[in-house]
């Protein structure tokens, strides 16, 4: 088993591809000059731009394009609706940009219309998640990805410690058919079976982040002996905190991305004990570097993929600049204090 | 036909109305004496396996088409609709064109009726999926296999992703059969359906009979293919083979093997070898040994590892400063190195690739003098590393072969990845359960788990299970079915 928090990528593409980290994309310097020379013109759909995460990945991915004399002619925030994103990708398709970067939203229903882009002649790189059946070099030029296999591998790895000889875990898992949340699901059980044979693994799912609460309710009142909890992202993990502070119940969570909230909680060293999070800044640089070397005919690798950063109480400030690109709030900050003076 | 058949051929008259109404066609045979009730229910049977086959063939129908295909009578036709309705095998929610009034209604198989699970294994890679009766994977993952678990771990970790995604689509019930792609040659013999029953999983390893053990978990029959002819396959349905009669696809990795659709249909030759081109003499005369023996076999000198050999080799020497740089930073020299630095200009990564090109299509341009495909489909880690090694290979096969062999071939890369394989795990399974010998032995049922020959394949199993179980203990596995009780 690789060591969680090690730059090593434990995840297989959706087509069972080996990984290619950021590092190996690379345009010479004659190549650049022919992508400024041809200002190509590229479109952004993002399942919201609202987030913390949508709005540091939009931040790699234009200041990338940007460095190559790409413009960014469009972002449309889908807000999470799939009908909205169909609508808004089929416009665009007709608007005709050099390259569309977007992150579908689902699987089956994103498929036709994300498929359709390639069709009219328009590279198309996704970021994380890709609908089952489209296919590379046909469909699309790349998936850019956090290693989400090796993201729910470090969630288990975090919560271990804190789940006693043969205690009981629950998972909060998404209800919804998505590649990314799916390998996070598979890679905290594999961690968990391999690792702690000891413990059993209780599940419930949420279909949307409102009904994670009922969801978090439901696994309590079916494991009132529950040990730990693991949450597919920082949302829902922050939906499970509320619900146990309501029933007075003090159990360790751990989960994925370095949301505010969660990130806060953990410094405290309240229920979060640990996240796996993703460097959305760089995986934009990456999704922007791929779509030009594409646009140039370059031959581009299927699947890109960015390590996850191990985060725990003690790193969660440098993290927090790692993956935001910003200093760390106040909140946070202060939360860090307190929670050492309590330590 | 004998007394159990005929009984068992009378359970789809328990297909009554939910109000407990027997059918008219029931309720008119309950009147006949039993050898023409008998005779009827055998055309009932026929009657819904050309219906289904139909449908199954065309996609969508009207009713009015049936009628006209089939040559059953409308009340025929109504009364087995409604059956398959019942069933829950087909549906009538589409609509048609409409020729001047009322737009038609469209009957099709429910895709959904029924799931096929499926996996891929091979040295390195585990991946599963699950597709519907149409052939689509609805879900897929791959991971690495862990080489610690070995052959029981292995499984049980297989077992643990098929139960994990029967959770997802909730559907443990809807099982139909199971497909599973593996390397090496599986014999099957003529006219073999699904598994090879005793199929083990390596060879002498009788405490891993792969069929049987899946069969009784998932209660449903189970199909072990050769994993590049499942590839070649899942190519053919899916990916670039599409609308292709003779096609051949070409694994490119650490071995070298072919698989060949001619006539639209796989070939699987006497003992499931075909295609194994890794073996043909190339006439180079490299200090690698091949597996088989032999030196200067294709695999020897243009398989992955002779690649990964030869780049590490350079690194080392200092012939290539960009393998050199990747050896000092990562430890080891991957294909796919090789295909970045080519790409970059690095000219030793650029004529190792071409080499191995050349190479390999020399001895394709042999299968093509031979064989006249209309289309190669290159896949596996050497073709994935760009368009050098490609170049390489059809200069070769255009030089090497007869210029009509060549007049309307096209080469090119695969796209598909691993998924070739379970899709066409898939639609082995789903072209088994839909042969019409073999529908015509469970349409009646409402379901291919009920034909008499898998019921007979599940009770072998089981009790193959039974004895094995009670012989040895089962190690423990990586990762059990998990609880799902709370959710």
């Amino acid at each position: 088993m690789k060591a969680a928090g090690s730059n090593a990528i434990s995840g297989l593409g959706p087509h069972g591809e080996k990984a290619t980290p950021p590092e190996r994309l690379s345009l010479s310097e004659s190549e650049a000059a022919e992508a400024h020379r041809r200002r190509f013109e590229i479109a952004v759909v993002l399942h919201t731009t609202s987030s913390d995460w949508a709005k540091q990945q939009l931040a790699g991915i234009v200041t990338t394009l940007g460095r190559y004399s790409a413009a960014v002619v469009e972002v449309v925030d889908c807000n999470f609706d799939v009908v909205r994103q169909t609508r808004e990708i089929e416009r665009l398709t007709r608007y005709r940009p050099a390259a569309i970067v977007s992150i579908p939203i689902g699987n089956a229903e994103a498929a036709d219309v994300h498929r359709g882009v390639s069709q009219a002649g328009i590279k198309l790189v996704l970021i994380d998640n890709v609908p089952t059946g489209l296919l590379p070099s046909k469909d699309y030029v790349s998936v850019v990805s956090a290693d989400n296999f090796g993201l729910g591998q470090m969630a288990a790895n975090l919560l271990s410690p804190h789940v006693p000889r043969g205690g009981v875990v629950g998972i909060i898992a998404y209800g919804v058919d998505f590649f990314v949340t799916n390998e996070r699901d598979i890679a905290f059980r594999k961690w968990m079976a391999a690792e702690r044979p000891d413990v059993a693994i209780k599940r419930d799912r949420f279909s949307t982040v409102e009904d994670a609460a009922r969801a978090t309710d439901a696994l309590l009142r079916a494991n009132p002996t529950m040990n730990g909890l693991f949450a597919v992202w920082d949302d829902p993990a922050m939906r499970a905190v509320k619900v146990m502070r309501e029933r007075s119940r003090q159990i360790p969570i751990t989960t994925i991305d370095l949301g505010n909230d969660a990130a806060i909680e953990l410094a405290r060293g309240e229920m979060i004990k640990g996240i796996g999070a993703q460097q959305p800044y760089d995986q934009g640089v990456a999704a922007a570097k791929v779509t030009i070397m594409s646009l140039l005919d370059r031959h581009t690798p299927p699947w890109v993929v960015l390590p996850g950063l191990k985060v725990t109480a003690t790193n969660v400030v440098e993290a927090y600049q790692v993956v935001w690109h910003s200093p760390a709030p106040p909140e946070l900050m202060k939360s860090r204090r307190n929670g050492e003076r309590q330590g | 036909m004998t007394a159990k058949e005929t009984t068992e051929l009378q359970m789809p008259q328990r297909s009554k109305p939910r109000g407990g109404r027997p059918t008219n066609a029931a309720a008119a045979l309950a009147m006949v004496p039993h050898r023409e009730r008998v005779r009827a229910i055998d055309a009932e049977r026929q009657s819904l396996a050309t219906i289904f086959g139909i449908l199954q063939a065309r996609k969508t129908s009207t009713r009015q088409e049936i009628e006209e295909l089939s040559g059953l009578s409308r009340a025929v036709v109504a009364d087995r609709l409604a059956t398959l309705l019942r069933f829950g095998l087909v549906d009538e929610e589409a609509l048609g064109r409409p020729t001047g009034g009322r737009a038609p209604r469209l009957v099709q198989v429910k895709a959904a009726a029924g799931l096929v699970l499926v996996a891929v294994i091979n040295e390195s890679l585990l991946g599963v999926g699950v597709a519907d009766l149409s052939g689509n994977l609805l879900v897929e993952h791959h991971e690495p296999i862990e080489s610690n678990g070995g052959l029981n771990g292995m499984v049980s970790r297989l077992e643990t992703l098929f139960d994990w995604l029967l959770e997802q689509q909730q559907g443990r019930r809807r099982v139909w059969g199971v497909g599973i792609a593996v390397p090496g040659p599986v014999e099957i013999a003529a006219g073999q359906r699904f598994g090879v029953a005793g199929f083990h999983f390596a060879p002498n390893r009788e405490d891993m009979p792969l069929v049987e053990r899946l069969a009784h978990r998932y209660q449903a029959p189970v199909a072990v293919r050769n994993a590049v002819q499942m590839r070649t396959l899942g190519e053919l349905r899916a990916g670039s083979g599409v609308g292709a009669d003779n096609l051949v696809f070409v694994e490119l990795g650490r071995e070298i093997v072919a698989g060949l659709i001619s006539g639209g249909r796989l070939h699987r030759s006497a003992q499931g070898t075909a295609g194994m081109i890794g073996h043909t003499a190339t006439g180079e005369e490299g200090a690698r040994t091949c597996r088989c023996g032999n030196v200067g076999c294709l695999e020897a000198v243009a398989g992955v590892e002779a690649i990964v050999d030869d780049a590490t080799h350079a690194a080392k020497e200092g012939r290539s400063r960009p393998l050199a740089d990747v050896l000092a930073s990562e430890g080891e020299v991957t294909v796919s190195d090789v295909g970045v630095a080519a790409q970059r200009g690095d000219a030793f990564s650029a004529e190792l690739l071409s080499r191995c090109g050349r190479n390999v299509g020399t001895v394709l341009a042999g299968l093509v003098n031979a064989f006249n495909p209309s289309l190669i489909v290159l896949g596996g880690e050497i073709a994935a590393t760009g368009e050098v090694v490609l170049a390489a290979i059809r200069e070769a096969v255009y030089r090497r072969s007869h210029p009509l062999a060549t007049r309307d071939l096209t080469i090119v890369r695969s796209q598909m990845g691993s998924s070739a394989e379970l899709v066409g795990s898939a639609f082995t399974v789903i072209d088994d359960l839909f042969a019409p010998d073999f529908l015509y032995g469970w349409i009646a049922q409402g379901s291919p788990r009920k034909h008499p020959e898998v019921a007979e394949l599940i009770a072998r199993a089981e009790a193959k299970e039974r004895h094995r179980h009670s012989k040895a203990p089962q190690p423990p596995a990586i990762g059990g079915p998990v609880d799902e009780s709370a959710a």
